[in-house]
């Protein structure tokens, strides 16, 4: 689109009469700021009913203006003058170490509340196994046909999982002859301790992309190195958590693997290989340590701060009937878990949705309704898709209500045109010539997706999956419909425990709990979480794709 | 040649080995798992809304309470103590809802569409396009507490007789939630419009303001359509906000009285969410009753779906 060429066009030709083409313009820019300006209103008024920072002391606010507030507006602007690259890295640090933060928060619920480190390290170790036998089959795919290494492969699953005979076999009643991987180290008469349990299963999954990363940006040796650090600082942290800042060592190593890590290595990356930029880093270092500073100083000179009812009780405690003491706790574990059963279903089928369509489907009439039947879906609104669970996996085929399993599946339904869509879009936007070029050098079809296409589309599959979970996580109609609890006090332990979520306990609060305690002081609390955590989600996506479309 | 045919030429040695097999069935029953949805919503609602209705009941082998398809069509009395099943009462107060939605979020739908597309520089775009991401973002639950404690009370200033739960405050938030879906729609629409034609206009000695609206405009209107009707099928199914807003109390409105916005209501997705979270008993009427709303409910929503999809194809200029 030639937008510079019609700009250049239009402004000699705008000359005539000015005054009804200005008015419209200012008139065009009203309505769009319109809806954006009243929701920012209400996120305000909410923001205050919730945070209450009018109630903090006149020394609280001024100490913290001092601090952090004029330190970073002034670094802010010395590097929008001088070197906005600068600023946006410095942005772009911050926001990952945030981001970081909230996901640390979430993966520590998970651990210490629902998955003990024993069960996932069980698990994790009886997965790595057979994918190790699955790759070291791969290698010698010259020797052994596809079958044969199929079907090993998924022996060595089955073995590893559930042992033998296994599942089938308490079918039939037989007796387990050959225990799991899995349960070996379950039942293991000595196993590490839980941080070391973490640290050798979540603390590796980190310290992995900090090795490729860092070997990508300089050397296979470099890599190590760094990747061996990493390792050792999630390690570190676990001791030196508990005993320096008063967090228990499973936070600590969860809280240096996904916050900690990534930022550290964005950080170093960073200032090796942009070196104009670099100055940048300066801004989230003047804002964490101005937001420390005035901690100990506010601490030291006895201001009171403001009476939030977002604080860490909210966030920790079950709900109660009195609104000062009612929490979010179990409904951000139901919405994490949730979150995890819905991205589990629904990206792989997605996925594999919108490449058949794209790669494979012949253009043809059954195809062409496939297409028009996913944007029919697109559009079906989600109350139906909460009667299509309860009517389909409850009363059909079973399931009690309001479980995990059951609320996963039907707002995975809900998301799948929307993963379909848009991983249709990145996938159309992988250039075909490089399909051709694989294909010419002998790749079949699915070498082909697997080496070319996806990679190059995976950013956007992301963003359009991102952007869908966030739908998801902000439902409550579906879950209604299915059953979930108005309110929950005990953790979901299985996926066939019943769950509560985010959106649904502001919900229940905002209707059956309906007095003006609950109005001034939960809910508002409540809507506040739930929309950081939704525009974390959104603003990460953008991000995404912003860097996506500029590579492109 | 073109490329789908070399592909397949390049492939076909390899199209059916095993592993190629696999992966091809494993995405083609992803991509029939939509057709199974549709199929399967479909086929739960209507042998659901059977066992409602006293016509089909006995092809369904119901015995017991059922409803008349007469009755609910052309009810307007929605209270299920009483057995009255009228669903007007309840499409009055969606159709209100819609149209009070509308008037908020067509006009400025559109206006977004324009200036994004006509007037606002590329960097404006780029601050502008999240932000109104962000608008449809914000979970609907949120909307119906904005409107319940911030918008209502507001209101009231202006119209003192205004019920805690109102029908006003419900289509306000529903409109703005509303807005991004036809400015984006209606934006891509207008994008498409060939700058050839923009240029003729300036070169007729057109100023921006008359080669916007006299010509770009025009020009994307079966994109403008087609997103007004999506936006409306979208606020006739929004759910959370209006349940939180406009109450539960099902009552037949005239919907062009402007004075009935001022009162509660119960639209049809209202309705069900509250007769889920009421004591209803498994396999009840009350508990039937709730698929027959769901498939007026899916039959409107559908309905509209597939029109504003004819309208883009109907309507589409090819440049």
């Amino acid at each position: 689109m030639a937008t510079e060429d019609r700009r250049s066009y239009a402004d000699g030709f705008g000359q005539v009469s000015r005054t009804v083409g200005i008015i419209f313009r200012y008139l065009l820019l009203a309505a769009t700021l319109f809806g954006i300006a009243v929701l920012a209103i209400l996120l305000v008024y909410v923001a205050n009913d919730a945070i209450q920072p009018l109630t903090a002391d006149a020394g609280w606010h001024l100490t913290f203006f001092l601090t952090l507030v004029l330190p970073s507006l002034a670094t802010g602007g010395y590097l929008a003058w001088s070197n906005v690259d600068g600023l946006k890295l410095g942005a772009m640090t911050l926001g990952l170490f945030v981001v970081g933060l909230l996901f640390s928060g979430g993966v520590a619920i998970i651990f210490l509340e629902v998955l003990p480190p024993l069960v996932w390290f069980a698990y994790v170790i009886a997965f790595a196994v057979p994918v190790a036998v699955t790759v070291g089959l791969q290698q010698r795919s010259r020797q052994i046909p596809f079958v044969s290494r199929f079907a090993l492969a998924t022996l060595a699953f089955y073995l590893s999982l559930f042992g033998f005979p296994g599942i089938v076999g308490s079918y039939a009643e037989l007796p387990q002859l050959i225990p799991s991987v899995a349960t070996l180290i379950l039942f293991a008469p000595i196993v590490p301790l839980d941080w070391i349990q973490l640290t050798l299963t979540v603390g590796v999954f980190a310290a992995t992309p900090v090795a490729l990363y860092a070997s990508a940006i300089s050397d296979r040796r470099t890599g190590l190195i760094a990747g061996a650090a990493a390792l050792a600082t999630v390690a570190a942290s676990a001791v030196v958590g508990p005993a320096v800042v008063g967090v228990g060592p499973i936070p600590s190593v969860v809280l240096a693997s996904v916050a900690v890590l990534p930022t550290a290595a964005y950080v170093c990356g960073t200032a090796v290989t942009r070196e104009q930029a670099r100055i940048g880093l300066v801004l989230p270092v003047v804002i964490v340590a101005g937001a420390l500073a005035g901690e100990v100083l506010v601490d030291t000179l006895g201001y009171a701060g403001p009476q939030s009812w977002v604080d860490w009780q909210f966030l920790t405690s079950d709900h109660s009937g009195t609104a000062a003491n009612a929490g979010l706790y179990p409904a951000i574990a139901g919405s994490i878990l949730l979150m995890l059963t819905v991205a589990a279903l629904s990206f792989p089928i997605g996925v594999g949705a919108a490449l058949y369509l794209e790669e494979y489907a012949p253009d043809n009439r059954y195809t062409r309704f496939i297409d028009v039947n996913i944007s029919n879906l697109a559009g079906v609104p989600s109350v139906v898709y909460g009667l299509l669970g309860l009517g389909l996996f409850v009363t059909r085929l079973g399931q009690s209500t309001g479980t995990i399993l059951v609320g996963g599946a039907t707002l995975a339904l809900l998301i799948l045109p929307i993963v379909i869509i848009s991983s249709r879009e990145a996938i159309r936007s992988v250039p075909s010539e490089m399909r051709q070029a694989s294909y010419g050098m002998g790749a079949t079809r699915w070498q082909t997706m697997k080496n070319v296409v996806l990679p190059r589309a995976f950013p956007g599959i992301l963003t359009g999956t991102i952007l869908a979970l966030g739908r998801a996580i902000g439902e409550t109609a579906p879950l209604i419909m299915i059953g979930a609890p108005n309110v929950l006090y005990s953790f979901p332990s299985e996926l066939s425990s019943k769950v509560s979520a985010m959106p649904l306990q502001v919900y229940s609060w905002a209707s059956y709990f309906a007095t003006n305690d609950f109005y001034e002081k939960a809910v508002p609390a409540g809507v506040v979480v739930l929309v950081t955590v939704l525009l974390a989600m959104n603003s990460i996506a953008i991000v995404l794709r912003n860097r996506y479309q500029r590579e492109t | 040649m073109s490329t789908d045919d070399l592909t397949e030429d390049l492939t076909r040695n390899t199209a059916n080995a095993p592993p190629e097999l696999l992966t091809r069935s494993f995405f083609f029953l992803c991509a029939v798992l939509s057709i199974f949805t549709t199929l399967a919503i479909i086929a739960l609602l209507v042998t659901e809304a059977a066992k409602f209705f006293s016509v089909t009941a006995p092809l369904m082998g119901i015995e017991g309470e059922t409803a008349s398809v007469v009755e609910f069509l052309t009810g307007t009395e929605w209270i299920i103590g009483e057995g009255k099943f009228g669903v007007l009462a309840l499409v009055t107060s969606t159709v209100m809802v819609t149209l009070g939605s509308a008037i908020i979020a067509l006009p400025l739908g559109v206006a977004t569409a324009i200036y994004l597309s006509e007037y606002a520089d590329p960097q404006v775009r780029s601050l502008l396009k999240p932000a109104l991401e962000i608008l449809a973002g914000v979970p609907t639950v949120v909307y119906g507490f904005f409107a319940l404690i911030y918008i209502t009370p507001a209101l009231r200033t202006v119209f003192p007789s205004i019920g805690t739960f109102n029908l006003l405050s419900a289509s306000i938030v529903v409109g703005i939630m509303i807005i991004p879906m036809v400015a984006s729609i209606s934006e891509d629409a207008m994008s498409a419009v060939p700058d050839d034609l923009r240029q003729a206009g300036y070169g007729m000695g057109a100023t921006k303001f008359e080669v916007s609206t006299g010509i770009v405009v025009p020009a994307a209107l079966s994109g403008i359509l087609s997103s007004f009707i999506l936006a409306l099928s979208r606020a006739i199914g929004e759910t959370m906000a209006v349940t939180v807003a406009a109450g539960a109390q099902a009552k037949f409105h005239n919907p062009f009285n402007p004075a009935a916005y001022l009162d509660g209501g119960s639209p049809m997705t209202a309705t069900m969410v509250n007769l889920l979270t009421g004591d209803i008993t498994g396999g009840g009427l009350a508990y039937r009753s709730l698929f027959a709303i769901g498939l007026t409910l899916f039959v409107i929503t559908f309905a509209m779906n597939v029109i504003s999809e004819l309208v883009a194809q109907r309507y589409r200029e090819e440049y």
